[in-house]
């Protein structure tokens, strides 16, 4: 809902004269600005201040960081937990993906079973996925398992939640259009609620990919053997502080750009859309 | 209004959403209960709806679990709190002023799309193992839908109450105070319904990790310990709180706000 009230600001109503290049490059300028002057300052600070010997250890400087970034992918030994990493999340998204446009159609379709649905939905999407990793741990062990779960469940509620909004969405006189020259349940399904569900449902999926993000990472922290999030903590326990930030810097950049492509992806559906839902 | 000039539905055709789903989670629990009837019952695997009451009933009479959740609320409390104080704040100004907007809005961006659970390891090791460290940790998972969802909210503002304020002489204070708060309210609540799912999250990964009390910590020692009906007793004490949260915001939301119905 928030980007959709971001888009309601009235940019440029009253510019009459065509704004002068610093207007224009203004917000870039700035926001360069806001992210460089923290790193500068957290580059700095080691320098200017003396630290208590703890407090230093905190402060890898961004210098560090990327250092260790390069050595890491230089000497290829990130790939290996990056693979096991994406795998995980790669195979929980997919089951999500999988799971759950079926159930959203088919519980945005059906009353009863939206009914029927309806409690475990709402406690599971309430509930933290968390709780259930040292569960997990001891029926799956610390293998792939766990973390294709705890993604699968971070992932598939707000695809879920998206499909079920947007099929619920679908215009009733197309249905009826569609019903009245015989079309099956299928037929609908296939040509009129999907095709409209489309836009919630990559809404969703952006969703997701947070989601499902988080759900590595936590659950490489606590029950798994392999992945990015292991490195990390097995780095911080050892007090190598410039490996975790590397890793952060890792995750957040290919959340960054999954979120990006499906961004793309939303923008390329939205062409043909007269109107732009809101999918959150 | 008009519902009670109709003639009055049956109570099933009322009540069908609730009664279906009630009768859905017992058809739940009663299948898994029934179901060690077929296959073998390995308490170190699996536990029955059954002794998960019986458990809850024992942690609750123990005192375990009211101690174990207090523990929890304190940190909460205050990472929540602080996140509350801070992140409304910071996003009326955001959403008021461009040019904060303009030089906060990417970092923030990027801060909220990263991982920061991932900082939980460092966290712990530089403030211990204490309230301050969890604290921060919900603070920094909680923060930011309020910060977010206020500057939404501001940007919708109707230019004509701002308009009416500086016309009747009203200065920045005022504004402030008679418009941009009371108007981004709703959008707050919102973002408390958001961050208080990322709190919880936050209250567990500081007790995972490194903790020798909490509602957190109980659910990983009774895993550690196979005490899989104290461990699920636990979860499920979880989930209701997490459900009354989540659905008790949502009712003050249609309460407080009732023009801005939206789910």
């Amino acid at each position: 809902m928030d980007q959709d009230a971001a888009i309601a600001a009235p940019a440029d109503v009253f510019a009459s004269a065509p704004p002068s290049l610093w207007r224009r490059i203004e917000p870039t300028a700035l926001g360069l600005l806001g992210i460089a002057v923290p790193i500068l300052l957290w580059e700095l600070v080691p320098h200017v201040l003396t630290l208590k010997a703890g407090t230093k250890l905190f402060f890898a400087p961004p210098s560090t960081v990327a250092a260790t970034l390069w050595t890491m992918f230089a000497s290829g030994s990130v790939w290996a937990p990056l693979g096991a990493s994406a795998t995980g999340f790669a195979v929980g998204l997919g089951l999500a993906i999988v799971v759950a446009l079926p159930l959203g159609v088919v519980i945005g379709r059906s009353e009863t079973l939206n009914a029927l649905l309806d409690p475990f939905v709402t406690a599971f999407n309430a509930t933290p996925r968390l709780v259930f990793l040292p569960l997990l741990v001891l029926w799956f062990g610390l293998g792939l398992w766990s973390k294709v779960v705890i993604v699968f469940f971070g992932a598939l509620f707000p695809l879920l939640i998206n499909t079920y909004e947007g099929v619920r969405n679908a215009d009733r006189l197309l249905v009826n259009v569609v019903r009245s020259f015989g079309a099956n349940e299928l037929d609908v399904a296939r040509l009129v609620v999907v095709p409209n569900a489309l836009p919630y449902i990559i809404a969703g999926l952006r969703l997701a990919i947070g989601r499902a993000v988080l759900g590595v990472v936590v659950s490489e922290f606590f029950g798994s053997s392999s992945g990015l999030g292991v490195v990390m903590v097995q780095a911080a326990s050892q007090y190598h502080v410039d490996v975790v930030f590397a890793g952060i810097v890792i995750f957040t950049a290919l959340s960054l750009a999954m979120t990006g492509l499906v961004k793309l992806l939303e923008r390329r559906l939205a062409r043909w859309r007269p109107q732009r839902p809101g999918g959150e | 209004m008009t519902d009670e000039a109709l003639p009055r539905a049956p109570f099933f055709r009322q009540n069908r959403k609730a009664l279906l789903g009630a009768l859905a989670v017992a058809l739940f629990l009663a299948a898994w209960q029934a179901v060690f009837l077929i296959i073998p019952f390995n308490p170190l695997f699996i536990t029955t709806p059954g002794l998960m009451a019986k458990a809850l009933v024992e942690l609750a009479a123990s005192g375990e679990l009211s101690a174990d959740l207090a523990v929890s609320a304190v940190p909460f409390l205050y990472g929540f709190g602080a996140a509350i104080i801070v992140g409304v704040p910071l996003g009326v100004v955001m959403g008021w002023r461009a040019r904060w907007s303009y030089t906060l809005d990417p970092l923030l961006t990027a801060l909220y799309a990263s991982p920061l659970v991932a900082l939980a390891p460092l966290v712990v090791i530089f403030l211990g193992v204490g309230v301050a460290g969890k604290a921060i940790i919900i603070f920094l998972l909680s923060v930011f839908p309020f910060v977010f969802n206020a500057a939404a909210g501001v940007r919708v503002v109707d230019p004509l109450l701002i308009n009416v304020v500086r016309g009747m002489g009203g200065n920045e204070r005022d504004l402030y105070l008679k418009v941009l708060f009371p108007s981004v309210m709703p959008y707050v609540v919102a973002g408390a319904r958001i961050a208080i799912g990322r709190a919880l999250i936050g209250v567990l990964v500081g007790e995972f990790f490194a903790a020798s009390e909490g509602i957190g910590y109980a659910i990983a020692r009774f895993g550690d310990m196979f005490a899989l009906d104290r461990m699920f007793a636990c979860i499920l004490v979880i989930t209701v709180l997490a459900v009354l949260f989540t659905e008790g915001i949502r009712w003050a939301e249609r309460t407080a706000f009732p023009w801005r119905v939206r789910d």
